[in-house]
């Protein structure tokens, strides 16, 4: 198990190399140097902010020093500090002369878009077992037509316009959900439950649009996976000495057809991140895609570099975690009989 | 192909975007206003017999802008693809045919991009540089290329192995002829299928792009920034937010469903699967 730990571990070097590289290279797609576009973008950007984004990019000197630098900076996880007037630093929080502690954008955002990440990547799977075995046992009869109509217009939907269309109604006509935040005005007054309640109140329409399209995806791969084994000689083996069906289905099948979701959950963590950028801005909640989305609206390059480094690794550290859950679960991973 | 034409699901999805490819080429002679002409009498109408879908806060008419949205939709959704579907097969290509260290670099980079959250990447690419209708499709096919890199290398490792691709390889059949007319053609089903796919996943990006403003820029319409307007009005106008998300909904939904069915029926596995 150390063993292949190790070797996952290393064969994630070069990609960190390249993800610094291609994140590089955005910066110096623009045509010119970044502040010149940035200048004929916003022509607010003052010279002040100009020079600072020079000096920050080391934007004077060759392109491998620049480079350098910025290899330098992944590493130390230095992402300098905003452009905003709060001018907080991007990844973690710093302590400036006086003892003041000013915290760090994505340190405080990150948490936040986890928690809803998290919470709908549990509603996935708990809706989406349950849908993709009735789909499977009733495979083209009409339980398994009706889930199939679902998925597909799960998969079709987009999902800022029935986030619109939810916050509308459950939120504006209503007045059932709240629509913006993460917390009532008087939630610091609330006892633990009344927390709780009032969080998942706010929560609840962006964790559901979060996994409606992974929900599709993913009730439809449950069932085909389901089919795949459902034809296997062991599972008529186990039908032939007389186990119940229930038995058959739960225990020996779905077991089995489980597996491979490790690791499509794991391929679904950078949708996940890169769809909360919609869902977070429409709904006034502090996370990394509101963060984002409002960094894109006002050039606020260091903040855009800073997310995208941290968003693609931590895509490798939720890969990394499917690659440990799955060897975890299958011995045959673990002792390399298969890879 | 007949096999295709008979499954259900690719005739639902291919009358579906037929409709909605001949409503998006006679737009002109559908259209029963000018999709930009601002009329102050009658701003926010609801739907009725003159303006079908309405009017929005300018007193544009609905309808009209749906057309004409369903064209840069539809243009952004195919040139996007095949933007993406084109350096997909090259590259794909090149590594699957090649292999070693072409192959690995390709490989890595392949996972490299997959990386980075896409979203993401779009929204950061665009804030570089200045949000077009051209930018968008650029953007959104360079950004969209791995599926296929993958899938052509995947056939053409697994082609390339086989007794008529050696025996043209002994006839002394130069590279370039065994990529063109060996290996190529035995490997376009897989394109067709994720091309059909991979359209409509760029018209539902398009769509969030310029629902976010960062898209198709107003005047000019396209379903996504209808929406962005819609969203200003939800409280009068519901008619401003309900077509242009059931137009993104159905043109999606048609393309998934053609590009599933063509899988469906163009696979032996599955079909034989189907059948059980």
């Amino acid at each position: 198990m150390t063993r292949y730990l190790l070797k996952r571990l290393f064969w994630m070097a070069p990609l960190l190399v390249g993800i610094s590289l291609v994140s590089f290279l955005i910066m110096h797609l623009a045509p010119g140097d970044v502040t010149t576009t940035e200048a004929g973008f916003n022509p607010k950007a003052s010279e002040e902010s100009r020079q600072k984004l020079r000096k920050l990019y080391h934007l004077d000197e060759p392109v491998l020093t620049q480079y350098g630098y910025w290899l330098q900076r992944m590493v130390t996880l230095d992402f300098g500090t905003s452009f905003a007037s709060h001018q907080r630093p991007v990844f973690l929080a710093r302590q400036d002369g006086q003892g003041n502690v000013s915290k760090g954008l994505i340190q405080e955002a990150l948490p936040i878009t986890l928690l809803i990440n998290v919470l709908s990547l549990g509603l996935i799977v708990i809706c989406a077992l349950p849908l993709g075995v009735i789909s499977a046992v009733t495979q083209n009869r009409p339980p398994d037509r009706a889930i199939t109509v679902f998925v597909f217009i799960g998969f079709a939907v987009p999902g800022f316009w029935l986030a619109l269309m939810m916050m509308y109604w459950l939120g504006v006509a209503h007045a059932w959900l709240p629509i913006s935040g993460l917390h009532s005005l008087h939630y610091e007054h609330l006892n633990l439950l009344g927390k709780i309640a009032d969080s998942a109140r706010h929560l609840a329409i962006p964790v559901f649009i979060s996994a409606l399209g992974g929900l599709a995806g993913i009730s439809l791969f449950v069932r085909n996976g389901m089919l795949d084994v459902l034809h296997q000689d062991y599972i008529t083996t186990a039908r032939a000495k007389g186990l119940p069906e229930n038995t058959v289905i739960y225990r020996h099948a779905l077991r089995n057809a489980m597996l491979p979701l490790i690791t499509i959950l794991g391929l679904s963590i950078p949708g996940l991140i890169g769809g909360s950028v919609i869902a977070e801005s429409l709904f006034a909640i502090p996370g990394m895609g509101k963060l984002f989305y409002d960094s894109v609206m006002m050039r606020d390059f260091p903040v855009i570099m800073g997310i995208l480094t941290i968003g693609a690794v931590l895509t490798l550290l939720g890969n990394l975690l499917a690659d440990v859950a799955y060897a975890w679960a299958d011995p045959r991973v673990r002792r390399g009989v298969v890879r | 192909m007949n096999r295709a034409l008979s499954n259900p699901l690719a005739q639902w999805g291919c009358a579906i975007i037929a409709s909605i490819l001949l409503l998006a080429m006679f737009a002109p002679l559908i259209a029963p206003f000018d999709p930009d002409a601002i009329n102050v009498k009658a701003i926010l109408l609801s739907p009725s017999g003159t303006h079908w879908m309405g009017t929005d806060g300018l007193g544009r008419d609905v309808f009209s802008r749906m057309l004409y949205g369903s064209r840069i939709s539809l243009l952004v959704g195919f040139v996007a693809v095949g933007i993406a579907t084109a350096i997909g097969v090259i590259l794909g290509a090149v590594a699957g045919f090649y292999r070693g260290w072409v192959d690995i670099v390709i490989m890595r980079l392949v996972d490299v991009m997959l990386s980075i959250p896409t979203f993401f990447l779009i929204l950061a690419v665009i804030a570089f540089l200045t949000p077009s209708i051209w930018n968008i499709m650029i953007v959104i096919g360079l950004t969209s290329w791995m599926g296929v890199t993958r899938l052509i290398r995947a056939e053409f490792l697994s082609l390339r192995e086989r007794e008529f691709v050696l025996a043209a390889e002994v006839l002394g059949a130069q590279d370039a002829r065994l990529i063109f007319r060996h290996l190529l053609p035995n490997s376009l089903t897989p394109v067709i299928v994720s091309f059909v796919l991979g359209v409509a996943s760029a018209v539902l990006v398009e769509s969030g792009l310029s629902f976010l403003g960062l898209g198709v820029q107003p005047p000019q319409a396209s379903w996504g920034n209808i929406l962005t307007d819609g969203k200003e009005y939800i409280q009068f106008a519901w008619w401003l937010s309900f077509f242009p998300g059931m137009a993104i909904l159905l043109t999606v939904l048609g393309y998934n469903l053609l590009g599933e069915g063509l899988r469906d029926a163009l696979d032996p596995r599955t079909t034989k699967q189907a059948k059980g």
